[in-house]
């Protein structure tokens, strides 16, 4: 089995992005992928104030095949975590964050909030996490220092160039986990498990623009063992989201 | 036949240090019949012998490896160290590395090295993405004034894990035809995609970026995109064909 962390369904005009649910399925086919983590491109209530809603209509349309994260704003006080919450009614599993668009600090009380209503609900909390200030693998650890048993997903695992740091604060902070999308190493995988575990390194592949096919084959060259590799391509996410509660 | 557009061999300053041996040995692995190598930044700082040991190692395979010479334009007699790359020593085009030899690619330094390729008639490759030495737009401000050279961006001109150079990159494409850009560990299948569909497929060229990152991997990127089986043929290696003169 194989699940990808990390896909995103949106229509977002301003940008000419459409993605819907079936490309997604249709690239999760494409590379033997069973079941998809999905989440929106943009923050609501920000952008677009019914993003909770499109994705838990996109994951109606195949039950069998994703689950849902909510992407929220940290920015809009009761709003946002009421949103939240009613993501987690509606069986979301977990919440994604992006310091890129909503410039929100991941240590700041807005974002910290948030984080705590997932941990509330055992819901890990991704990050995006990249080269960009405010997303660097330092900048999200700090978050995950305040709040020790959220698990938090440096989604991309640091980018381009922060991808050593990544490993490195990983090291140091046990509730991290590195998700693989877009960072272009299949060693830098290879050395994450070598240095934190298997355990903590879940495969995703920012699809459906990122080509998953290609995204899983990167996980295949990292030459794991076949007890990894299963880890990283499926149960360290299905660990993740199982017990996530609805109330 | 397939073309890898860059990779890099040598003692490095800032990397793994590579033999041309062992790029030969992934090319084979990976089914690359063909590579454009250029020196790694070599330890001592002085690229003068790290391009004489590349001509060096193109002679001895040159059915295989294509060189460039890799100049740094702060040094008191760049363009003469060019000419003789070009000239006595073979090598078929110059490479240019803003970020590790510290120069903005935009920057009035570079017109020496470049009056050089224009008037040897050979394209010029720019280590690109860099951030603010070699972004899209400053290779495109570089490619403008001189529209006669053709010039090659790494990276898909951005590196970027959200894409944010694209859009930069793609106005320098518009403006400048002699533009062309690379396919190695560049963020999203359909950037790629979008590119051949405004520019012409003519514009896109399958790199590895080896040893950053691996040949094996990056000879799938220009697969990944859905495009018909004559573009990918085209990414994959002709372009490279027509542009370097190659049998």
């Amino acid at each position: 089995m194989i699940v990808d962390a990390h896909l995103h369904v949106d229509n977002v005009p301003a940008l000419g992005w459409n993605m819907e649910a079936a490309l997604c399925i249709d690239r999760m086919d494409e590379a033997g992928i069973d079941k998809g983590i999905i989440m929106t491109i943009v923050d609501a209530p920000a952008v677009n104030p019914e993003g909770i809603g499109l994705i838990a209509d996109a994951c109606a349309q195949y039950p069998d095949r994703l689950w849902a994260f909510a992407r929220v704003h940290p920015w809009y006080g009761a709003r946002s975590a009421e949103l939240l919450e009613q993501a987690f009614e509606l069986g979301f599993k977990g919440l994604k964050l992006h310091p890129v668009s909503t410039i929100a600090h991941p240590s700041g009380e807005d974002t910290l909030r948030l984080m705590r209503i997932a941990v509330a609900h055992n819901a890990p909390t991704l990050f995006h996490c990249g080269d960009e200030p405010m997303t660097t693998p330092l900048a999200v650890a700090a978050a995950a220092e305040v709040i020790p048993e959220a698990p938090v997903i440096l989604g991309h695992m640091g980018g381009y160039f922060h991808v050593d740091e990544a490993i490195e604060v990983a090291e140091r902070v046990p509730n991290l986990i590195l998700e693989t999308s877009a960072m272009p190493y299949p060693a830098k995988i290879r050395e994450a498990v070598e240095r934190i575990g298997a355990d903590r390194v879940m495969y995703g592949s920012d699809g459906p623009v990122c080509s998953p096919r290609l995204e899983v084959e990167k996980v295949r060259l990292a030459g794991l063992s076949v007890e990894d590799e299963r880890l990283v391509l499926a149960d360290n996410a299905l660990g993740l989201i199982q017990n996530v509660k609805r109330g | 036949m397939i073309v890898d557009t860059f990779a890099m061999v040598g003692d490095s300053l800032f990397g793994p240090s590579t033999t041309p041996e062992e790029l030969l040995d992934v090319m084979a692995e990976a089914k690359i019949d063909r590579a454009l190598v250029c020196p790694a930044r070599p330890p001592s700082y002085d690229l003068v012998p790290a391009n004489e040991a590349l001509a060096a190692a193109v002679q001895a395979n040159a059915e295989r490896l294509v060189g460039f010479a890799r100049v740094d334009p702060n040094v008191s007699g760049a363009a003469a160290q060019a000419r003789h790359a070009i000239g006595e020593l073979g090598l078929s085009g110059i490479f240019l590395h803003p970020w590790e030899e510290t120069f903005r690619i935009s920057g009035p330094s570079v017109n020496t090295v470049v009056d050089v390729a224009r008037d040897a008639d050979v394209p010029v490759l720019v280590a690109a993405g860099y951030p603010w030495l070699s972004e899209g737009l400053q290779v495109g401000e570089l490619a403008g004034r001189f529209p006669t050279v053709r010039f090659i961006a790494t990276n898909g001109g951005q590196i970027n894990v959200s894409g944010l150079g694209q859009i930069d990159v793609e106005l320098a494409m518009e403006r400048c035809p002699n533009l062309y850009l690379q396919t190695a560990g560049v963020y999203r299948e359909d950037f790629l995609e979008n590119v051949v569909e405004r520019f012409g497929a003519d514009r896109l060229l399958f790199s590895s970026g080896f040893p950053s990152t691996d040949p094996r991997l990056e000879v799938q990127r220009p697969r990944s995109m859905h495009v018909d089986d004559a573009t990918k043929a085209a990414v994959l290696g002709g372009n490279a064909v027509a542009m370097l003169g190659l049998n």
